[in-house]
């Protein structure tokens, strides 16, 4: 049985949300532009906002179910939710912070002690101090460690780093995946990055205006018609599960085995064996009807041209080369090379222009 | 010599003006209390709920403040006076009179001074934010837990402004006093009835400017400590909005 399975219908003014979406997985990572919907569909299965019709089936309760009747209050639901402006009750210590759900939860639910959250979370010694004197990062700590602290059922993670900088980012993203291995609770992670993301979980789920046009493993989705404009949008059309084989530090390079074929990839964080994703914008690919010699590009992958299309007059040009690539590049170029499906050619990618992420 | 005498003076007070002020300060707690609760649940509810006459309750709450005093006193005097047609009726079931006592300037204090109480809660709960009461909502708080560890403390420095704004008020109060419960001495007779009352006879100069004098020094301490109160309290909530 899915875990979660949404299917809610809410209106307002100017708005439209209309979700359906299940999944069994551990964590979801929610992608879409800015007024997509995706806190609306937060609000929604958090319980702060009632939808017009459909339903929400947790672990098998039903949450929300409209025929029915059914709207289990907010409070009553155990889904915990992390906001991007951590929203820390100022008047409480931290201490008093972390304990106000837990004081509120019968003893037998309780999954957690403080103890065990604060060492996880690394908070030990924040516990004294008042929301005002944390950083953004800690704050955020804090508040994650809240909601764990209520064990939820779910939990919703409204952008929880989006606020951060880069360097935070990167303090608190192992703690969260560190939640997500220790707890297995199932979490909706809502993030504007793929790298975030990726580092967290490969289920991916993408809305636009009020939809979810497509989820499921982000290979499958990065690469689903539907999700190509934000694909597009994110420098991630083309996206590759591959595996690190060799790593020259000094050199400052790495060989990833991607399929059939061997990648050049600049140098990463990664060890020798990882399971990492790789990223290229379609703009970075340049075609050649034969394999070029005398030319630095050292990833040249063959392969043939399964179609052509024009979109946001923007030419793409998608090949087989044992998965698929997508180039783009300008329609004078396609008459030149006289480009058709079916023809034969070799895709050529800058090494610098590939990003690798760690997979989780 | 005349001046040394009259310095002197502004400090001995007989016992009839002692008896006026302990009994504006019993007027001014009792309404005190007695706003407290209802006007915070007012205020919370003109300030975070719709509903149908919301302006109508407003309207109906502030009108004391709008209204010459003596008018709200008199229709206390209709309602609750002896032959009014609550006051009747309180007397024949409880034998309760409230017209010409001291409880009456409770009532008449706490028409009076409500608006106050009701206009500073109610901004101070619209300024906190709902987004910490939705989070408490996701932690397992139900509505009126939310209320009581999330809006009313911090709401507090609004609320406290508020009641230290209606005692003030209270202390002040003397158009709805005089007509509801009258000037009776040593029942209803306040601070500001009594310095009325000194300005009215013959020689009564001197004790109305002792009271004078008091008055202004209570209020100014009440005001201060008010504030001062207020200033620790947003430190301590660390909610020091308005204050850089």
């Amino acid at each position: 049985m899915a875990v979660i399975d949404i299917d809610l219908k809410f209106e307002r003014p100017a708005f439209k949300l209309n979700v359906k979406f299940s999944s069994d997985h551990l964590a979801t990572g929610l992608f879409g532009p800015s007024g997509s919907g995706k806190s609306t569909l937060l609000s929604l299965l958090a319980g702060l906002i009632r939808p017009q019709n459909g339903h929400f089936v947790l672990d098998g309760i039903p949450l929300i179910d409209c025929a029915q009747g059914i709207h289990v209050p907010a409070h009553q639901r155990r889904i915990g939710m992390v906001f991007q402006e951590s929203r820390l009750f100022p008047h409480l210590s931290v201490q008093a912070n972390l304990a106000y759900g837990l004081k509120l939860l019968a003893e037998k639910n309780q999954q957690f002690t403080m103890q065990k959250i604060v060492d996880l979370l690394e908070i030990g010694d924040l516990l004294a101090q008042k929301p005002d004197q944390l950083s953004g990062g800690q704050k955020q700590r804090v508040a994650l460690g809240r909601a764990l602290l209520t064990s939820p059922r779910l939990l919703l993670l409204d952008e929880p780093l989006a606020a951060l900088d880069m360097r935070l980012r990167d303090q608190i993203l192992p703690f969260l995946r560190r939640v997500k291995e220790e707890t297995k609770i199932p979490m909706l992670y809502v993030s504007h990055s793929i790298d975030e993301t990726l580092f967290l979980t490969q289920q991916l789920a993408i809305i636009e205006a009020g939809e979810i046009v497509a989820s499921g493993d982000f290979h499958a989705v990065m690469h689903d018609r539907h999700a190509l404009g934000l694909a597009l949008s994110l420098g991630l059309d083309n996206l590759l599960h591959a595996t690190l084989i060799e790593s020259h530090a000094l050199l400052g390079y790495g060989l990833a085995r991607c399929g059939k074929h061997m990648l050049v990839i600049p140098h990463g964080s990664h060890k020798l064996g990882d399971e990492i994703a790789i990223a290229f914008s379609s703009s970075n690919v340049a075609l050649s009807t034969q394999r070029l010699h005398h030319v630095t590009i050292q990833n040249q992958l063959q392969g043939m041209v399964t179609s052509i299309d024009i979109i946001d007059y923007r030419t793409l040009v998608s090949i087989d080369v044992g998965f698929k690539l997508i180039a783009e590049v300008s329609a004078k170029s396609i008459e030149a090379l006289g480009l058709a499906v079916g023809s034969e050619l070799y895709c050529l990618v800058k090494t610098q222009a590939i990003r690798s992420y760690a997979l989780s | 010599m005349l001046a040394e005498e009259n310095r002197l003076d502004l400090f001995s007070f007989t016992s009839a003006e002692i008896a006026a002020l302990l009994l504006s300060l019993k007027v001014a707690c009792w309404c005190t209390l007695v706003i407290a609760i209802p006007g915070v649940a007012i205020a919370w509810l003109l300030a975070r709920k719709d509903f149908l006459g919301k302006t109508l309750l407003d309207s109906l709450v502030h009108l004391p403040l709008v209204l010459p005093p003596v008018v709200p006193g008199f229709i206390l005097l209709l309602l609750l006076g002896n032959q009014g047609f609550l006051g009747k009726w309180l007397h024949a079931l409880f034998g309760i009179t409230v017209a010409f006592t001291w409880v009456g300037a409770v009532i008449a204090s706490a028409l009076m001074a409500l608006p106050l109480m009701v206009r500073s809660t109610r901004l101070a709960i619209s300024l906190v934010d709902v987004r910490l009461e939705d989070a408490a909502k996701t932690l397992g708080a139900q509505p009126f837990w939310i209320f009581l560890t999330i809006t009313l403390p911090l709401a507090f420095p609004g609320i406290l402004t508020g009641l230290i704004l209606a005692f003030s008020r209270s202390l002040g109060e003397f158009g709805a006093t005089i007509t509801f419960v009258g000037n009776i001495e040593g029942e209803t007779r306040t601070l500001p009835l009594a310095i009325y009352t000194y300005t009215q006879i013959p020689g009564g100069d001197l004790p109305a400017m002792r009271l004078v004098t008091l008055s202004i020094l209570i209020a100014l301490a009440a005001l201060y400590c008010g504030d001062l109160l207020e200033r620790k309290m947003q430190k301590r909530l660390g909610v020091d909005h308005g204050r850089d």
